[in-house]
């Protein structure tokens, strides 16, 4: 049990914008072995991964490959070692062929051209790998997302890797396609192969890995054979407590009047959908990734076009037609992706805090820097941000920026509040005082609506749950059966959801 | 929580004032002034200062709605043409029983506007690149000059706008007190409304600008309007110092007015910037134009030095934050 | 080996056929005019009619595709028309000297290739946005062809411009010649690996593609097209012009649009380019033809263009924000 590693990480720690990200991290991958690599999001598993790879340096520590230790590792010096990294975000090019992409940065040459002969016999080598029968020439433009993931995989596959790392290989699969690459892992792990393997299926990870390590906030919290240690363990250690602490105590309110109702709401992604927010209410939204629930979000918000066969907001009828309408009815949207969508990265806390108002205001009336300072700390304040509010909000951590995501729709009194996976990425203290603060406004009487991918969340937190399926409601759960089967039985099919409520 | 909490909201140091980029391109200016007139006779002289500030104030001008509009993400490759319109047109425009010639002035304050209008109506509603929206729109306005001036020049024939180009109220150059007074309002209306913020927010992150509720169409068209409309006064300005207007007067001030706020510290990639650094960066423009014609080199040599100046001077005041 | 070399030459060509797919609309619409334009002027169809018209349309050609490389680079450059007048007035001054007309062409590449290649280490090593490098490189690249040639004049060897822009159509062999280097250059790993690097050039590089290399290689590969433009423009007018070749810049970036090439990098193909510019020059024919004053010209260009742009918004509405 004692190979030596083929690539291991000693004492690395790194950090972005003042904030650490790692804290002496250690691990090893030896061959043979398939390694998984647990831990939330922003818990710096892909920080880890970049500093395996050589794509990013570390701030201290080192990382040995064959015995040597390096410094600052190379993308080159790692390829040339024989790492070879699955990314979980897609970086194919859309425009080239499948083939092209499998081999790009390690085309096979004749002559100094691209040698397609040679391309195409091991790019189909590579693609039977993992199962994936497309044609090798069409364009990676024309593939769905769970095809793209496998061309992904076999691109790392096209190098004939010593250490494979897979960075949630499984997330946009279907079960047959994540069953073959199970199947191939195995095969992969008989030939000697180091595998580190991330994903959040814990079942998964259970029956393929041989070996675990759990990070939490940026620190190793276990190293150790999988052997002997069940699901509840796993989770304790990537989150630090059971997830009953983290929710607040509450009692639902008994008469909750209604505040948007819209019937029939259909788009290019929704289904003639039915919806009823009241006021006072957390309501969950749930089901699997991608299966509309954004685009109801967006829907309601007045951000992407969609008809109703009626809709009434605040008593007024129809649905908002822009996100300005929206604002003016009362609802406020914080997006998933709150980097992209969310906020101004390279401008001031205090600013991002303002900017709603800056929109409701009059164009050219003049601003008072008084009075949005005093807001600002005001905000701050409730919110527990820290610090130096003239900061640029990216020096601040996920969670942080999550609370002034939230936070900036505050002064204008929302009455609706559309939240899409607002804890995604955010660590447990913040998850803790944001699921607070929800609970708190909801008691303010306002309707809060909340798109969630963590089921204990829509669980503990809603007064009820709508589950999605393909632009669909599949199943409406009231507080008394909500549970996570249910949750989860329902996002898989109707059949089962059926059988379930 | 006081207003003033230090904690919150920490004292702006002078170290990062004097660090800023608008201030460094004031130093710059300063030093090249002073390097200029040791070495020139004569080039410290009030008489060449204000002459300075007058070819500056022109670009300054143009550079205002330059300035908006990649503050806000854009870019506007269609001021060149506008200002010649505008310089071509007012005499065209001129109705006979308008002896001062406001009415000229109006109308082509108008028409200019409208000009940027369409623009900000194709890059919002049509979508297209600005690059591409305003370049269409310099050629069609091309096209439209001849049409209009048949490619002869036109002489101004407009005492308010021959006021313009000659009048020294105090010693100062009325096109230097427009600019000033210009500069005032672009600075306001960028730093003190809540429309400049949507100008910032915008361009720094459109999505995120429009899910916070910012009206992006409205402030896209706006600001393309605001580039007409300062086209269209630099135009006006120009056929007053001029005396003529003629096809291709517009031409260099397409480059001055993208390479004036580039200086001037703003993001060519947008979201961040301010006009405050523009002003310096126009005048540094003609400073280094105005030498380069003191040393009495060949128009070759002029543009070699411009240019290669122009990139030294990006190289020295700090890159762009690679995004891409 | 035959059998490898097969399942290779059946896969690229494979891979060269779904790229047509985006260029086929365009190249139908551009087609159409041809036939227009045919059906006016049948003089077309002959020889001589053919030449004049490929070498009217050529320098268009080739300054689209300098332009279009770039773009797929993730770039845009303002400098395309000084580079032509560069080109122009150095096979003016070198080839009826002493260097002749083999060594004035080469001068002409290697310029071409050094300036473009310069400007892509600014770009891409020194991190500096590429619309305020290509400007800067505008003003010196002019100036130098101000300096080499301070007025039009110089001269190039009459029997160079009668094989370049007489009467047969070398112009066209050219363009099919360009395209095969083109083509054979996007065979190369580094070649292809421009548009991994325009499209995302992070996951391009942690992939081990050579991104740098590529881009600045872009940036070299469109210095050299540009000034060969000008080698072309100065054979035909027989002389050099420190400034003829202003117009490029902006219609450069018009045909590559008009092609579907897109501002972001990594969208778009070279054929395309050449379509959209073949479009733009078939159509600034016909109207010449048609007896259109050069008023039309210009409008009915920036008409088109900004049709062009803008049509996708009307007919393919996309969901999503």
């Amino acid at each position: 049990m004692t190979t030596a590693p083929i690539l291991a990480a000693r004492g690395v720690s790194k950090f972005f914008f003042g904030n650490r990200v790692l804290r002496d991290v250690s691990i090893a991958l030896q061959p043979g072995r398939i390694h998984a690599l647990l831990g939330e999001n922003g818990a710096g598993k892909s920080t880890l991964i970049n500093i395996l790879s050589g794509a990013l340096r570390p701030d201290s520590g080192g990382v040995e490959v064959d015995g040597k230790t390096y410094r600052a590792l190379s993308p080159r010096d790692a390829r040339r070692a024989g790492v070879a990294v699955a990314q979980q975000e897609l970086g194919l090019t859309s425009q080239i062929s499948i083939a092209e992409n499998v081999g790009l940065g390690d085309f096979p040459r004749r002559y100094g051209l691209i040698d397609y002969g040679d391309l195409a016999r091991r790019a189909k080598a590579a693609l039977d790998l993992v199962g994936l029968d497309e044609d090798l020439a069409s364009p990676v433009d024309d593939l769905p997302l769970g095809r793209r993931q496998m061309v992904e995989i076999a691109r790392a596959l096209f190098r004939e890797p010593r250490v494979l790392i897979l960075d949630e290989p499984t997330s946009s699969l279907s079960a047959h396609e994540a069953q073959t690459l199970t199947g191939l892992l195995e095969r992969l792990r008989s030939k000697g192969v180091a595998i580190l393997y991330i994903s959040h299926r814990l079942n998964e990870v259970m029956r393929l890995c041989d070996y675990v390590t759990v990070l939490k906030d940026g620190v190793v919290t276990a190293d150790r054979p999988m052997q002997g240690v069940d699901a509840a363990d796993l989770v304790r250690l990537m989150v630090g407590r059971d997830s009953g602490h983290l929710f607040p105590e509450w009692t639902p309110v008994a008469d909750r009047e209604p505040i948007v109702s819209v019937a029939g709401l259909s788009s290019s992604v929704l289904r003639d959908i039915d919806i009823t927010i009241r006021r006072g209410e957390v309501f969950g939204i749930g089901g699997l990734v991608g299966q509309g629930q954004e685009d109801l979000l967006l829907s309601l918000y007045g951000a992407l076009p969609a008809s109703s066969r009626s809709a009434t907001f605040r008593g007024r009828p129809g649905l908002p037609r822009s996100v300005r309408a929206a604002n003016d009815l009362g609802l406020a949207y914080v997006p998933a992706d709150r980097k992209r969508e969310g906020l101004h990265l390279a401008h001031a806390i205090a600013w991002n805090l303002m900017l709603p108002s800056f929109a409701r205001a009059a164009a050219l009336s003049l601003r008072r820097r008084g009075a949005e300072r005093g807001l600002a700390a005001q905000l701050a304040d409730r919110f527990t941000i820290k610090g130096d509010l003239t900061r640029q909000v990216q020096v601040l951590s996920g969670g942080n920026q999550q609370k002034v995501a939230l936070a900036k729709w505050i002064p204008g009194d929302p009455r609706v509040l559309l939240l899409n996976d607002p804890t995604r990425g955010v660590d447990v203290e913040t998850k803790r005082e944001i699921y607070g603060l929800l609970r708190r406004l909801a008691g303010e009487g306002k309707a809060i609506v909340l798109s969630s991918s963590d089921t204990p969340e829509l669980v503990h937190l809603c007064d009820r749950v709508a589950v999605m399926r393909q632009g669909r409601i599949v199943a409406n759960i009231e507080r008394q059966s909500l549970s996570e089967e249910a949750i989860v039985a329902a996002s898989m099919g109707a059949e089962t959801a059926r059988a379930a409520a | 929580m006081s207003l003033s909490d230090p904690v919150r909201f920490p004292r702006v140091r002078a170290r990062a004032i004097l660090g800023s980029r608008p201030f460094l391109t004031v130093l710059l200016v300063a030093a090249v002034w002073i390097a200029a007139s040791f070495a020139k006779p004569g080039f410290g002289a009030f008489g060449h200062l204000r002459y300075l500030f007058e070819l500056g104030a022109v670009v300054g001008l143009v550079a205002i709605g330059q300035t908006f509009v990649v503050i806000a993400g854009g870019i506007d490759l269609s001021v060149g043409a506008i200002i010649t319109v505008s310089a071509v047109g007012a005499p065209l425009v001129a109705i006979p029983g308008d002896g001062s010639g406001a009415f000229a002035i109006l109308a082509i304050l108008a028409a200019a506007t409208a000009i940027g209008f369409l623009n900000g109506l194709g890059v919002a509603l049509l979508r297209a690149h600005p690059m591409i929206m305003t370049l269409a729109m310099a050629t069609f306005l091309q096209g439209l000059l001849i049409l209009i001036a048949g490619g002869s020049a036109v002489s101004a024939q407009n005492p308010l706008l021959e006021w313009l180009g000659d009048a020294r109220p105090g010693g100062v150059p009325a096109g230097v007190i427009v600019w000033i007074f210009a500069s005032a309002l672009a600075l306001a209306a960028l730093h003190a409304t809540p429309f400049g913020a949507r100008v910032f927010a915008l361009g720094a992150n459109p999505l995120a600008s429009t899910l916070s509720g910012i009206d992006a169409r409205a402030t896209t068209i706006a600001v393309y309007a605001i580039s007409g409309f300062a086209s269209g006064v630099t135009g006006l300005l120009l056929l007053g110092m001029n005396g003529q207007g003629y096809v291709g007067i517009g031409d260099p001030y397409l480059l001055s007015s993208i390479a004036a706020v580039v200086l001037g510290g703003t993001s060519i990639l947008g979201g961040a910037g301010t006009y405050a650094g523009t002003i310096p960066g126009a005048i540094l423009l003609v400073t280094i134009t105005a030498l380069i014609t003191v040393v009495n080199a060949s128009p070759g040599w002029r543009s070699i030095l411009f240019g290669a100046l122009v990139l030294a001077l990006l190289l020295l005041s700090g890159r762009e934050a690679r995004r891409r | 080996m035959s059998a490898a070399a097969e399942t290779g030459a059946r896969l690229y060509f494979a891979v060269q056929r779904r790229r047509n797919r985006d260029a086929r609309g365009l190249l139908l619409v551009a087609a159409a005019f041809l036939a227009l334009y045919a059906y006016l002027f049948p003089g077309l169809l002959s020889v001589g009619g053919f030449a004049k018209f490929s070498q009217s349309w050529l320098p268009l050609a080739l300054v689209s595709m300098a332009q279009a490389i770039i773009m797929i680079a993730g770039g845009v450059s303002l400098a395309i028309g000084a580079m032509v007048s560069l080109g122009a007035v150095i096979a003016a001054t070198s080839m009826a000297g002493p260097l002749g007309v083999a060594g004035g062409a080469a001068l002409v590449m290697i310029v071409g290739l050094a300036v473009g290649a310069a400007c892509g280490a600014i770009v891409v090593r020194l991190g500096l946005p590429a619309i305020v490098v290509t400007l800067a490189a505008s003003f010196i690249v002019g100036g130098a062809a101000l300096l080499i040639l301070p007025r039009p004049g110089g001269a190039i060897p009459a029997w160079l411009s009668d094989l370049l822009a007489g009467d047969t159509p070398v112009a066209a062999a050219l363009l099919v010649a360009v395209v095969v280097l083109w083509k054979s250059y996007l065979a190369t790993p580094i070649g292809l690996s421009l548009y991994s690097a325009g499209e995302n050039p992070v996951a391009a590089y942690r992939a081990g593609a050579p991104v740098d290399a590529a881009r600045i290689a872009a940036y070299a590969a469109s210095g050299l097209l540009s000034t060969c433009a000008g080698l072309f423009v100065a054979a035909q007018t027989g002389s050099g012009d420190p400034v003829i070749g202003e117009a490029f810049t902006l219609n450069s970036i018009a045909a590559a649009v008009l092609g579907g090439v897109g501002f972001l990098g990594g969208r778009g193909a070279m054929r395309g380019a050449i379509a959209g510019s073949l479009l733009l020059s078939v159509m600034i024919n016909v109207m010449y033809f048609l007896g259109f004053p050069p008023v039309a010209h210009y409008i009915a260009q920036g008409l088109i263009i900004v049709g062009a742009v803008a049509l996708p918004q009307f007919t393919g509405r996309r969901s999503g924000a």
